[in-house]
């Protein structure tokens, strides 16, 4: 289904039926990154799942959005749609969104669940430390280089990094926004009961950011979630669900 | 060797869609006659246009790499001069490259293409083309006058009607009005765009307004069609210039709830929330249709009756609705350039998508042999009486 939100074409899912959980996907993936999550939650709630601007069938916009554009993003969904959740489930940037929205009073919801969420910013060690340093300076070392190997050289380095960049590409200018903001302060604000979800082989948001997190929080159970990676729902599907299942009970 | 330029691309929502049919079903096929020295065209999503043999390798799109390509690329330029000649730069001493384009195949999808624009083009190059000419594009590409259009030849379509998008902030409650003579389900549709872009089934008076913004968002007129019940919905591919000849009627096999919208038809192969089908446009269909011999008959003349009077040629696609018990059939929409030319339906018909290609490419020049013979201007002494 599609709406129009704030002028841009927006598309979103609605399943099921029940208290309303809404899933907000990470940066660089769509609604479809939640499919099997969505088909399992809507057996006993209704689910609505979007596709941030940006991505998917979702318009991006104009200008460079920071968490706080696409959390209010997601609040003007939720209006005009007439939908309001109980449960915001966010994985990675969409929980960063989540964080962001709930500890600003742009969203509400009674319950709160982060799958390997994104936020913690500046806590880089070792190898990823040192890439982000190259970045720093490669801009100007590269310059001699021809467009296409300085294109290359740039895309290796970013991945070697974990930096997700590259990913949309129209969409860098937000994302520096987004990297440069750090959600502790928002979380520190979020008193509602959390279920935080990390896997224990997570590079991008290992599971010591999720016990920053939880440290912020007065109410969040962290859970790291073995053997998996930065897609813990994709990881360990059905570990997840039952977890998510037993939070909302 | 006769060459033939594919352009595909284009400025247009369904710009990836182009793509896929261009190389998939129209530059393989081609090749494969070994009739043919096949050109590829690509026009960006901004417009630049480029010709390069690169252009004929999925992966260039799939990758990305085609932005580099575009960066480093030459674009083309087109020379009119005794028909249609494509000229770039060769990139070596300031020479340029010239190659003389016997037949075009316009491989693109929505806006700037399929609508008749790439067509005008096409006609004051004096050039042969495939497929339907610039007023039966213009015509099929806008849903309001292709019902206009088939309603005066006396075909039926369900109830409709239809409004400026502009019109909807300060005339929405007469929209509103109108649109209470039509019952529910509701199909709220941009007139321009197709492979279900921007539609919206409409249950209730709730979603209306949503939908209606949508629609709105994405063209400048809207359509609203009142449902049809005890729904069958069919589509028949036809080529032919003067003699059209129809494929197999094509029954999609999805419930009414589940029309083919954008994702359906091309993300999901054919049908929402599964897997496992026939891949690619519409993959989940019975053909043909399921219908009793006399009703399939009607459908079958139904369409072809449609295909002459929006005066199509080359090939081109009609969608029709039925109430399998009035048994009443419904001119629905009719697409000039079926995704993938609907090769699966013409193989089950019993023609491979190397010979529909040639055929296509012969009705093509048939039509432009034909349009040659007819006097367009001629001397006269009209400006010396002034």
């Amino acid at each position: 289904m599609q709406v129009v939100v704030n002028k841009l074409i927006t598309r979103y899912e609605l399943t099921g039926k029940g208290k309303t959980v809404l899933l907000l996907h990470g940066w660089g993936d769509t609604l479809a990154g939640f499919h099997d999550l969505t088909a399992a939650l809507s057996e006993k709630h209704q689910v609505v799942v979007l596709d941030l601007p940006g991505f998917g069938q979702t318009q991006a916009p104009a200008e460079a959005w920071d968490l706080l554009d696409y959390a209010k993003f997601v609040r003007d969904f939720l209006k005009k749609t007439k939908i309001k959740p109980s449960v915001i489930v966010g994985h990675s940037n969409g929980g960063a969104i989540a964080l962001k929205g709930l500890g600003n009073g742009v969203l509400t919801a009674d319950k709160l669940v982060l799958l390997a969420s994104s936020g913690i910013r500046g806590e880089y060690k070792g190898r990823v430390k040192a890439a982000r340093l190259i970045t720093k300076t490669g801009k100007a070392l590269s310059r001699p280089l021809p467009s296409t190997m300085r294109f290359r050289l740039r895309r290796k380095v970013y991945d070697t990094i974990g930096s997700d960049m590259l990913v949309a590409e129209n969409l860098q200018e937000s994302f520096k926004k987004i990297v440069a903001d750090d959600v502790r302060p928002d979380a520190a604000k979020v008193k509602i009961p959390a279920l935080l979800l990390y896997g224990d082989k997570d590079t991008a948001t290992p599971l010591s950011y999720g016990k920053m997190l939880a440290d912020e929080m007065p109410k969040a159970i962290l859970d790291d979630i073995s053997p998996a990676g930065h897609f813990v729902h994709h990881d360990q599907p059905e570990m997840v669900l039952n977890r998510i299942r037993e939070f909302l009970k | 060797m006769k060459t033939v330029a594919v352009i595909f691309g284009g400025r247009s929502t369904e710009h990836d869609i182009s793509i896929l049919t261009a190389i998939s079903s129209i530059i393989k096929p081609l090749e494969l006659t070994g009739e043919y020295q096949v050109e590829p065209v690509y026009i960006s999503k901004t417009g630049e246009w480029f010709w390069d043999e690169k252009l004929k390798d999925i992966q260039l799109y799939q990758s990305g790499d085609i932005e580099l390509f575009m960066q480093k690329a030459p674009k083309v330029h087109l020379l009119f001069e005794g028909g249609l000649v494509l000229v770039k730069s060769s990139q070596f001493a300031g020479r340029k490259m010239y190659r003389k384009i016997d037949v075009v195949f316009p491989a693109m999808h929505g806006t700037h293409g399929e609508d008749g624009e790439l067509m005008g083009i096409l006609e004051m190059a004096n050039v042969a083309y495939v497929g339907c000419g610039v007023a039966a594009s213009a015509i099929a590409m806008d849903k309001v006058l292709a019902k206009q259009v088939t309603m005066s030849s006396g075909i039926y379509s369900t109830p409709w009607i239809w409004f400026y998008a502009d019109d909807l902030a300060t005339k929405h409650k007469k929209i509103l009005e109108d649109i209470k003579q039509l019952k529910y389900p509701l199909f709220v549709k941009p007139a321009h765009l197709g492979s279900s872009i921007g539609i919206t089934r409409v249950e209730e008076p709730s979603q209306l307004m949503n939908a209606l913004e949508v629609a709105s968002h994405y063209d400048d007129k809207v359509i609203v069609e009142q449902g049809v019940q005890n729904l069958i919905e069919v589509t028949l591919p036809i080529i032919g210039n003067n003699e059209p000849k129809p494929a197999l009627l094509e029954q999609p096999l999805t419930k009414p709830e589940d029309f083919f919208d954008f994702e359906t038809k091309y993300m999901r192969g054919g049908k929402k929330g599964k897997s496992g089908g026939k891949s690619g446009a519409q993959g989940y269909s019975k053909i043909p249709a399921d219908l009793p011999h006399e009703l399939y008959k009607i459908a079958e003349k139904t369409a072809l009756d449609v295909y002459k009077a929006v005066h199509c040629e080359g090939i081109a696609r009609v969608d029709l609705l039925i109430d399998s018990k009035t048994q009443k059939v419904y001119f629905n929409e009719i697409n000039p350039l079926p995704g993938g030319l609907y090769a699966h339906n013409w193989q089950q018909a019993g023609m491979a998508p190397v010979q529909l290609v040639s055929e296509l490419i012969r009705y093509a020049e048939e039509r432009f042999s034909r349009a040659q013979s007819k006097n367009t201007a001629f001397t006269t002494n009209y400006l010396k009486q002034f």
